[in-house]
């Protein structure tokens, strides 16, 4: 029997759509024109023109401050939150606990943006590159908890006893057992929490200060009073590095496996 | 375990950049729309004044609206267009301004202060200027004439655009009735729903953003526009022209003001006289294509610029155009019209 040919067909469709709006940004990136109308020769002059964009830079570097930080946390957190929630009996405190996790996963951004502005204000505390971490880690660690709980689900805690057994202390079989074993959960929850982190728009709009503008904040404002071709020449290094870190980070996993 | 050093430093590092450093040098927060000052200017302003400089943006008046009045604070200097301003202002969020720290606000062009909502500058400074219009490919529309009628041609038709822009929209209706464009009259708005309801009819769509690219490559003959925009096309398509349609029109200012909030007042002032530096005028009107509206800088930008009708208005067409105004509660008005407008088959 000759095999459906639509499996294949779907495939390179969704691809097809997924990738050309990709494809056509970064050709666009090259393209002399300023308004993308039609090839106006290939050009470098965008990538030049953002060597000399210093906000352009200040707001990458403020985002990957943020990301790299907020996801530390978020995985200390979150990880230890998983635990408990697993861990410990279903008690009513624990499904409260569990529902105080689970909310910011569900609340709408913008409130969530709006009422964490309104409790800094009333705090007084001055809105910076601080109050974006704290808003990040707020919703990153649900994040990460959520994941890291699904890895728990099958995860075997006689394992934890037998290392005990084996006379174990607790940091060691921490380090040596525990870890190790949920590493994947971790790792994913990781990545998820550092993707949310860097392209957050409407929270971090909220909690913004003076001289905390970050990437999406910064690429925002320039799509409507800007340069577009600048976004384009910045999301194709953005995805240069992207692909670059997923490839190092795939081989080194396969090297250890 | 490599791990744990790893983040560690991460947590460290994320910690070092909240510790803002060098609290010796004066820092000038500033508020403002994407690329909105040379940045050669700043720079200066900097060496001037051994202070530095801190510019944020945001993408709309609604969002820092709301981002202020949630409480935000820690700006010393915003952006804002007129009819925010007057906003802000009934809601007592701004200051007024010290004259006698901006000498420079005697080069002002009176003429714009004559149709300003602020004429005496007692809050708000006037920065930039930009006028509502049309742009169209000389070599593809035949007989153009400068009137909001031409949205009636129906030989352009699903070539044309129109602002997806409440106020301008009804507003350009209103002006080809020869009524204001603050117009509150339930009859006269009324009238200019059924001005609007006919165009609509002519134009491939309502747009903000992508009539630029649909002008400069043809896709769109003749669009509802802003003059910036289309100085900048210009430079790509120089088949495409500008004109002020002469039953007059929309001109949008943007101004300078201090917040409540602000902690560096008398910074935020050096920095608004430093703009109205006839200079400095005249180097940010050549950057942003937009008018920076100082009498002594025009003298200063050349010749090709002075006589570019997207720049410089006509003075008879001025006098003919106004500023939007902040309508309060008759907003809703415009609401209700302009959902007719967007909803009608």
């Amino acid at each position: 029997m000759k095999r459906s040919r639509l499996p294949l067909l779907v495939t390179i469709a969704v691809l097809f759509f997924f990738y050309l709006p990709i494809i056509i940004l970064v050709v666009n990136s090259f393209n002399a024109s300023r308004f993308g109308t039609g090839w106006q020769g290939f050009s470098m002059r965008w990538y030049a023109r953002l060597l000399h964009e210093p906000e352009i830079w200040r707001a990458a570097r403020n985002s990957l401050v943020i990301a790299l930080g907020a996801t530390a946390l978020s995985v200390v957190f979150g990880t230890a939150a998983a635990f408990a929630l697993h861990r410990f009996a279903w008690s009513r405190l624990q499904r409260f606990h569990y529902g105080l996790v689970y909310m910011p996963l569900v609340v709408p951004e913008i409130l969530m943006g709006i009422s964490l502005l309104m409790a800094f204000a009333a705090a007084g505390v001055r809105l910076g590159l601080g109050t974006i971490f704290l808003a990040h880690v707020t919703f990153c660690v649900s994040f990460v908890a959520m994941t890291v709980l699904a890895r728990l689900q099958d995860f075997d805690f006689a394992v934890i006893e037998a290392a005990q057994d084996l006379g174990a202390g607790w940091g060691t079989t921490l380090r040596k057992v525990f870890l190790p074993l949920i590493a994947p959960g971790i790792l994913a929850g990781a990545l998820l929490a550092f993707t949310l982190s860097i392209d957050d728009f409407v929270i971090t709009f909220f909690v913004a200060g003076p001289g905390s503008t970050t990437l999406p904040i910064r690429i925002y404002s320039m799509i409507k009073y800007g340069s577009p071709p600048l976004i384009n020449a910045l999301s194709t290094i953005l995805l240069t590095v992207t692909f670059t870190a997923v490839v190092i980070s795939q081989r080194i996993s396969r090297s250890k496996g | 375990m490599k791990k744990r050093p790893i983040l560690a430093l991460l947590v460290l590092a994320a910690a070092a950049s909240f510790v803002s450093c060098g609290r010796s040098t004066p820092v000038l927060n500033i508020y403002t729309w994407a690329e909105y000052f040379k940045p050669d200017i700043i720079r200066r302003f900097e060496r001037e004044n051994g202070c530095r400089v801190v510019i944020d943006t945001f993408d709309s008046n609604e969002a820092m609206y709301a981002k202020l009045k949630a409480g935000a604070s820690g700006y010393d200097l915003l952006t804002p267009s007129s009819y925010m301003v007057s906003l802000m202002s009934s809601q007592e969020m701004l200051q007024p301004l010290d004259h006698g720290l901006l000498p420079n606000l005697t080069h002002v062009d009176p003429e714009y202060l004559k149709i300003a909502i602020d004429k005496t500058m007692h809050h708000s400074v006037p920065y930039m200027i930009v006028n509502t219009g049309l742009a169209y490919l000389k070599s593809k529309v035949a007989d153009f004439v400068p009137s909001w009628s031409m949205f009636d041609r129906a030989d352009l038709k699903g070539r044309m655009t129109l602002l997806n822009d409440m106020r301008e929209t009804i507003g350009a209706g209103l002006k080809s009735l020869g009524y204001s464009l603050n117009s509150t009259d339930p009859r006269e708005l009324r009238q200019a729903k059924e001005v609007v309801l006919r165009w609509r009819a002519h134009i491939a769509k309502f747009e903000n953003e992508q009539y630029k690219n649909g002008i400069a490559s043809g896709e769109f003959l003749l669009v509802h526009s802003y003059s910036g925009d289309i100085l900048q096309v210009q430079r790509e398509n120089p088949d495409v022209a500008f004109a002020i349609p002469r039953e007059g029109t929309a001109i949008s200012v943007d101004d300078l003001v201090i917040p409540k909030t602000a902690g560096e007042v008398r910074l935020a002032h050096a920095f608004i006289n430093f703009l109205h530096d006839p200079r400095t005028a005249a180097e940010n009107t050549v950057f942003l294509s937009y008018l920076c509206p100082n009498k002594e800088g025009y003298a200063l930008l050349s010749a090709e610029l002075r006589n570019n009708p997207a720049v410089f208005m006509n003075p008879e067409l001025r006098a003919r155009s106004e500023i939007f105004a902040d309508l309060g509660a008759d907003n809703a008005l415009y609401v209700k019209i302009w959902d007719e407008i967007k909803s009608a088959k």
